[in-house]
């Protein structure tokens, strides 16, 4: 910052950099200016004029901060710094003055609103409101929207400080929401009473300052001063967003995002959002054994000891779910591998290569998207993948990254040029590719998934290092990064692993199909938190804690390790993940040498070190994966269906109304106007 | 028991000394409830009082005789009957405080609270 200028703020004197606004250099010089329709991650607007200042010498009038930079301030006569003051009695005047007109309209809601508690119209109210109305027209009303249904909306509330708009429209990518109307009569409304079509619509509802925007499934159901708030983090995509659980007593009631600028900024997807109500269905709360063809309740002794007996002196295959931490993969590897069977965690297929990070993770990170001037894809739908990510891409975009697509044609939310859908056009753009400033390679798991996953990676790295650029893999999975960090690998992939196996120790992979035991299948041992398809193929379940329930490691799709805190107890018999795999080793007779999660960590991090690092990306040394010839397929898409990647996604209602919803908004007709 | 309960606490008595005295000098009986209260006024007609069998409650008295002791109405049940309805209860008195009185199904005072479950537990498949 070697161009600042010296401004003084109430008094204080501060450098800044000139292209700030106003609201930036107070906010740098510690100085809290009320605003509403400001945010720092949006457009500016300035149209609700709660942050006027007044600046010494300028106009006779108030300015608004938000939307005035330093550099357009006048200096003094002299070349003296130019001076704001943002608490003088013109200032409070104008301030109360635009408070009162904001609350001519404004219903008294508070008592049975839902943002009550945490709304900024009634904290900065408390602070610019005059205790009495002198308005005694007819109030204006408005209609409600119907939006879908993740949000609700009360539009009497609202305050045009058109923030869901310009979320929408420059984050989401999305255009059915808008302001109409003059004046008093001016209305946010959605396009053709349009429903929103987006799976970062969620975000709508911490943006909006009032409670014209609400959750609805959160609807009337807790205050925020009655919940306890846990930072953790999310294992809906491999993105690892950075999240707060609210609880009230032992249920989540909401969750949240917190902001990251490295991971998710401050977005979360709306499976990450509204994920909650799978948490409390189709749970596992108690062991089962299968007897005579039928699962019936058993104690943990009787489970454990069944489990055991069925273990002894068998070929046993551990698999990895997707949401498993990394310290439950690691466990179940050190005990898989004492008995002399092995371990899986790529068990949708993905030809991850054993061992090469660089590979496997890449060596860009996710804040490199920011500043990436040409973005390639290869086989991904990051919108359906990771949302976040898509709108980091989409934002990149918007400042003029150049994005284009190896695969089956998607809508990104923004223009991208399609360079084919097969894996011919991906050796093509290798073959053909120069070295250009900034190229960041991000491959899909549909990509590498199929028996020539391999060669296209290496392709991929090829095509990274011939842009002279970084390369990344954008894993589904949020548990996949930690158990590949862990080795929770066989060579040779799933299908070398299941070759001659008798037992499988099914760690929560409800993705995969196991041959019924009529025919021959192998032993299931399940161990999740969710009764879906790994519940019901198998012979004993051990009921474990899901992700908001116990402590853990989660390494994100760029390699960042993130630690994950228990937000509530697990229900009924659950346990945690670590705990059961610790008790069944006891009474395997190998008794695992930790006591303690604690414990277990430390010998997790002996073995690999640089999962200590939490919250950091740590450097991979490039070790490109040899070329060989790929197939002739077109790429596939890794997921099908957005809302039920996992088995919480597919206990949840709300993911459920929404899948439907998105599955009649596919298939209705196209609008004529759009 | 009960001799000391009248003694010692007025409700228990049915009517005070004073409401005896008033109503052998002044009260002409009017008639009686279901549940053998008692209900007078004065010669006039500008006072209303009702002798209760037993416990002195205000809710035991009722809806007929209610609207004719609140000067609702001129006239007495006995006179001009009260219609009622085929869907109306037998009326009760207040149970609050007493054994019959309203809890929720889940509160700790039922016997048999209903069991709260914050999660729904998956089932095996028959």
């Amino acid at each position: 910052m070697s161009n600042t200028r010296k401004i003084i703020i109430d008094g204080h004197e501060v450098e800044v950099d000139p292209n700030l606004t106003i609201i930036q250099a107070c906010e740098q010089a510690g100085i809290e200016v009320p605003r509403f329709c400001y945010h720092e991650r949006l457009s500016i607007a300035g149209n609700c004029r709660m942050c006027l200042v007044e600046v010494v010498g300028g106009p006779p009038k108030p300015t608004a901060s938000c939307a005035m930079q330093v550099k357009d301030l006048r200096p003094g006569p002299n070349g003296e710094p130019s001076v704001i003051k943002t608490n003088s009695p013109m200032v409070k005047k104008a301030r109360e003055g635009v408070m009162e007109f904001l609350l001519i309209n404004h219903p008294l809601d508070c008592p049975i609103c839902d943002q009550g508690g945490e709304c900024d119209l009634q904290d900065q109210a408390m602070a610019y409101g005059v205790d009495f109305s002198r308005y005694r027209e007819a109030k204006r009303a408005s209609e409600d929207l119907n939006l879908g249904p993740l949000v609700k909306t009360c539009m009497t509330r609202c305050i045009s400080c058109t923030r869901c708009v310009r979320f929408t429209t420059e984050v989401a990518g999305i255009t059915q929401m808008g302001q109409t109307g003059r004046g008093e009569d001016s209305e946010i409304t959605s396009y053709l009473n349009l429903t929103l079509d987006s799976n970062m619509q969620g975000n709508i509802i911490d943006l909006c300052p009032v409670g014209a925007l609400t959750s609805k499934p959160y609807a009337f159901t807790a205050r925020p001063w009655e919940l306890t708030k846990t930072e953790s983090i999310d294992v809906m995509d491999a993105l690892g967003s950075n999240i707060r659980v609210d609880t009230k007593g032992r249920e989540v009631m909401r969750i949240l995002p917190r902001n990251n600028d490295a991971v998710n900024e401050e977005w979360i997807s709306d499976k990450t959002r509204f994920i909650w109500d799978g948490l409390r269905r189709q749970r596992l709360d108690t062991p089962y054994i299968r007897e005579g063809g039928k699962l019936r309740k058993a104690s943990w002794g009787e489970a454990l000891s069944a489990a055991a007996a069925a273990m002894t002196g068998k070929k046993v295959l551990g698999l990895v779910g997707d949401l498993a931490p990394v310290e439950a993969a690691f466990a179940l590897k050190q005990l898989v591998e004492g008995l002399g069977g092995s371990v899986e965690c790529r068990t949708d297929g993905a030809r991850l290569p054993v061992g090469n990070r660089s590979a496997y993770v890449g060596n860009a990170a996710i804040a490199d998207i920011d500043s990436a001037k040409q973005i390639v894809l290869i086989g991904t739908n990051p919108r359906d993948e990771a949302p976040v990510l898509n709108a980091r891409i989409r934002k990149a975009w918007s400042h003029g990254t150049v994005v284009s697509l190896i695969g089956p044609a998607v809508d990104l939310t923004y223009d991208y040029t399609a360079l084919g859908t097969d894996r011919a056009a991906l050796a093509k753009a290798v073959a053909e590719a120069t070295p250009v400033e900034g190229a960041l390679v991000i491959v899909g798991q549909g990509a590498v998934s199929e028996a020539d996953g391999e060669a296209v990676i290496a392709h991929a790295m090829a095509l990274a290092e011939k842009l002279g650029g970084k390369y990344m893999m954008l894993h589904t999975a949020a548990g996949r990064v930690g158990a590949m960090d862990v080795g929770a690998v066989t060579e040779g992939g799933l299908l070398a692993a299941v070759e001659g196996v008798e037992v499988i120790y099914n760690l929560g992979a409800d993705e995969v199909e196991i041959t019924p035991r009529s025919e021959g299948g192998p032993f299931v041992i399940y161990q999740g938190s969710h009764g879906d398809r790994g519940a019901n193929r198998a012979d004993i379940i051990l009921p474990g804690a899901a992700y908001t329930e116990e402590n853990g490691l989660f390494v994100n799709t760029e390699g960042r390790p993130q630690l994950a805190f228990r937000a509530g107890f697990a229900p009924g018999e659950a346990k945690e993940n670590w705990a059961i795999l610790r008790a069944l080793s006891a009474e395997l007779g190998r008794t695992q040498p930790w006591n303690s999660l604690a414990g277990l960590r430390k010998a997790l991090i002996a073995a690999v070190p640089h999962l200590a690092q939490i919250d950091a990306v740590p450097e991979n040394g490039w070790t490109p994966v040899t070329l060989r010839d790929m197939g002739a397929a077109t790429f596939r898409p890794a997921i099908h269906d957005f809302y039920f990647t996992n088995p919480i996604a597919r206990a949840s209602v709300v993911m459920a109304e929404c899948s439907a919803l998105a599955k009649t908004r596919a298939a209705g007709p196209a609008l004529a106007a759009e | 028991m009960n001799f000391l309960l009248r003694i010692f606490t007025w409700w228990n008595r049915s009517q005070t000394s004073g409401i005896r005295l008033f109503t052998a000098r002044k009260g002409v009986k009017v008639g009686e409830d279901a549940e053998g209260n008692v209900y007078y006024q004065t010669a006039d007609g500008k006072r209303r009082w009702v002798i209760y069998n037993g416990e002195i409650e205000a809710s035991r008295i009722p809806p007929e005789w209610h609207g004719w002791i609140h000067f609702t109405w001129d006239e007495p049940p006995t006179k001009v009957a009260v219609a009622h309805k085929s869907w109306e209860l037998p009326h009760l008195a207040n149970r609050t405080g007493t054994d019959a009185a309203y809890v929720p199904a889940g509160s700790i005072r039922r016997d048999a609270p209903v069991e709260r479950r914050d999660y729904e537990a998956w089932q095996p498949a028959e």
